[in-house]
């Protein structure tokens, strides 16, 4: 366990320092510190667009920063050799795919609480009340961004950084849309089953992100969210589920790998 | 506990090309044993194989045929991890860390707890030279400094084994004497070294055994006085008259005359003695006698180019 923390603590204090990766955070934060000025072209209201832009901020903010991060994470380490002298350590390959992942996720908790941080900072003075559930709304987007984490990190087990930017990408967009995309497909009755049967199963077996996007009954009060505690509980243990699966499946493709 | 610190059996190892590429066996049928505390010296020019051999005994590739042993156990076992020690070449460390913070990094890889950890650390650190630069960021650090920090981390566990891949590349002379002493000191402490290396000046001194390398083929192994004997002694004299050289010749020399002036190349054996007398015994006159002893760099090169014929 000591090694796998020492390893997610060097990730950690890597990513950091990571130029791409603080850009990217510092530009979601200045945007969500200006919004409020966007005010006078807010038809909607302007509730609706401080929300909803910070959220939206939010959330693509954490999934460039997961993708950018995790596509290096194993590779760079085998490109500068720096995993040849932690391998020859009392370190298994689990502990150091595991403490990467770590590594990865305490970034992204930083990340996220660094801009949750000034979003809710921004929406209480601009609103001036504070809603309790733009919290919960940044804490899926967390587990959203953890997941994407975990699929980028099982890919770069054995693909190239620039592949993995598109299967990752890609993984993460059919995964938004295609819980939606299959119940259009359910309604419509001329769908056979040749067509919606592999999309079912597709649905089932991608991660579904969309389950993360709560953001809009938060935004809308009016919309409400059936059972909403345990709609929040089912869909991190979701995550949790999914993401464990996905480093058991890292450790078994980079058990085999050479370096 | 096994005598032997490695052993390897008919290890092959096959880099299987990638698209068009073709196969290379970067290893093939090799057969080594290094002894516990002995310095073993692994050589062999760029290419031969060396650095995919050590990959191997750390489990970080796995061998194509055949086996390796490290201290008894299979090689990649864990458990042999806490005993052995390994500096890449080249070594590259998270350059945003000071030394000392990698050396706290590596030593809880180990699991070493404080204040252990910090007392180790700044021992090593006083050992290779690095205490005022602890606290400088790695990417500050010369060449010579990263090595230092790299035969840092090699100690943090006291290791039983050490193999050092090219420990003095690219390295000025003084570092080379540094690292030369290094390894000697840790010989007298009972410690295993397998050093690869394509360069001879300072293994020669401190091997006890080498094997040489070449294409992924063993071609020479041995104790170093065995592999180096075989040198020869040149003599010069003057006023020789021919009727020397056939009893030369029969004592295994290469005589050569031009107007009285005889250069022999004789083994060397001890038949030097003889060739004096004669010579003196013909009425000839000693100018010089010198031996020539075989450098390791000698027996590389005849070694090499004899497996390329
Ligand atoms: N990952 C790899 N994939 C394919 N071929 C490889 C790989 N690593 C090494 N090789 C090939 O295996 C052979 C042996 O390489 P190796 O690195 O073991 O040599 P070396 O003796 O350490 O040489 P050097 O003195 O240059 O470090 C070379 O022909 C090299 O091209
Ligand atoms: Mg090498």
């Amino acid at each position: 366990m000591n090694a796998t923390l020492a390893i997610a603590g060097a990730t950690f204090g890597e990513a950091i320092r990571k130029r791409i990766l603080m850009v990217i955070l510092l530009a979601a934060l200045v945007i969500i510190l200006i919004s409020p000025a966007f005010e006078p072209f807010a038809g909607r209201g302007q509730r609706t667009l401080i929300l909803s832009f910070g959220f939206g901020i939010i959330q693509l903010a954490g999934t460039f920063i997961a993708i950018i991060m995790c596509t290096g994470l194993i590779p760079t380490e085998i490109e500068r050799r720096t995993i040849y002298t932690i391998l020859s350590k009392p370190v298994q390959r689990w502990n150091f795919v595991v403490g990467k992942y770590l590594g990865a996720v305490s970034t992204l908790a930083f990340v996220y609480v660094m801009m949750g941080m000034v979003f809710m900072i921004v929406s209480r003075i601009s609103l001036g009340e504070f809603d309790p559930k733009i919290a919960q709304g940044l804490i899926m987007f967390f587990f959203q961004s953890s997941l994407l984490a975990a699929v980028t990190l099982f890919f770069s087990t054995f693909v190239s950084p620039l592949v993995n930017y598109f299967l990752s990408g890609g993984v993460f967009l059919m995964g938004n849309l295609m819980s939606s995309f299959l119940e259009t497909i359910q309604r419509n009755p001329e769908v056979t089953p040749l067509t919606r049967i592999p999309i079912q199963i597709l649905t089932v077996i991608l991660p579904n992100f969309a389950n993360f996007n709560i953001q809009n009954p938060i935004i809308n009060p009016e919309q409400v969210l059936t059972d909403e505690f345990a709609y929040l509980v089912q869909t991190v243990l979701y995550a949790i589920v999914y993401i464990v699966l996905l480093l058991v499946a890292s450790v078994l493709v980079f058990n085999q790998r050479e370096m | 506990m096994s005598e032997y610190a490695i052993k390897i059996n008919n290890l092959t190892k096959r880099y299987s090309g990638l698209w068009s590429q073709q196969p290379v066996d970067a290893v093939k049928n090799l057969n080594l044993e290094v002894h516990r505390g002995e310095i073993f010296g692994f050589l062999g020019p760029n290419g031969a194989g060396k650095t995919t051999t050590i990959k191997v005994l750390l489990g970080i590739i796995y061998p194509t045929s055949g086996e390796a042993y490290v201290l008894g156990r299979p090689a990649g076992d864990p458990q042999n991890h806490y005993k052995i020690s390994y500096l890449p070449e080249n070594p590259y460390f998270y350059d945003y860390m000071t030394g000392r913070e990698i050396l706290h990094f590596y030593a809880r890889l180990f699991g070493i707890p404080e204040p252990e950890r910090s007392r180790r650390v700044d021992a090593l650190l006083d050992r290779v030279g690095l205490s005022r630069a602890a606290n400088q960021p790695l990417r500050t650090y010369s060449k010579g400094m990263l090595q230092r920090i790299g035969l840092a981390q090699c100690l943090i566990n006291d290791p039983e084994l050490l193999i050092l891949d090219e420990p003095t590349a690219g390295l000025d002379p003084i570092a080379h004497i540094d690292i030369r002493d290094l390894i000697l000191e840790l010989r007298s402490q009972g410690k295993t070294l397998f050093i690869s290396s394509h360069q001879l000046s300072d293994v020669e001194i401190v091997c006890d055994r080498v094997a040489i390398l070449n294409k992924g083929e063993l071609v020479r192994m041995g104790k170093l006085e065995d592999l180096l004997s075989g040198g020869h002694v040149e003599m010069i004299a003057e006023k020789v008259p021919e009727t020397v050289l056939e009893p030369i010749r029969q004592l295994g020399g290469r005589p050569s005359l031009h107007d009285g002036r005889l250069i022999v190349e004789q083994p060397d054996d001890g038949s030097i003695d003889r060739v004096i007398d004669l010579v003196r015994a013909h009425g000839g006159h000693i100018i010089s006698v010198k031996p020539y002893r075989r450098t390791l760099e000698d027996l590389f090169v005849e070694t090499i180019q004899g497996g390329r014929r």
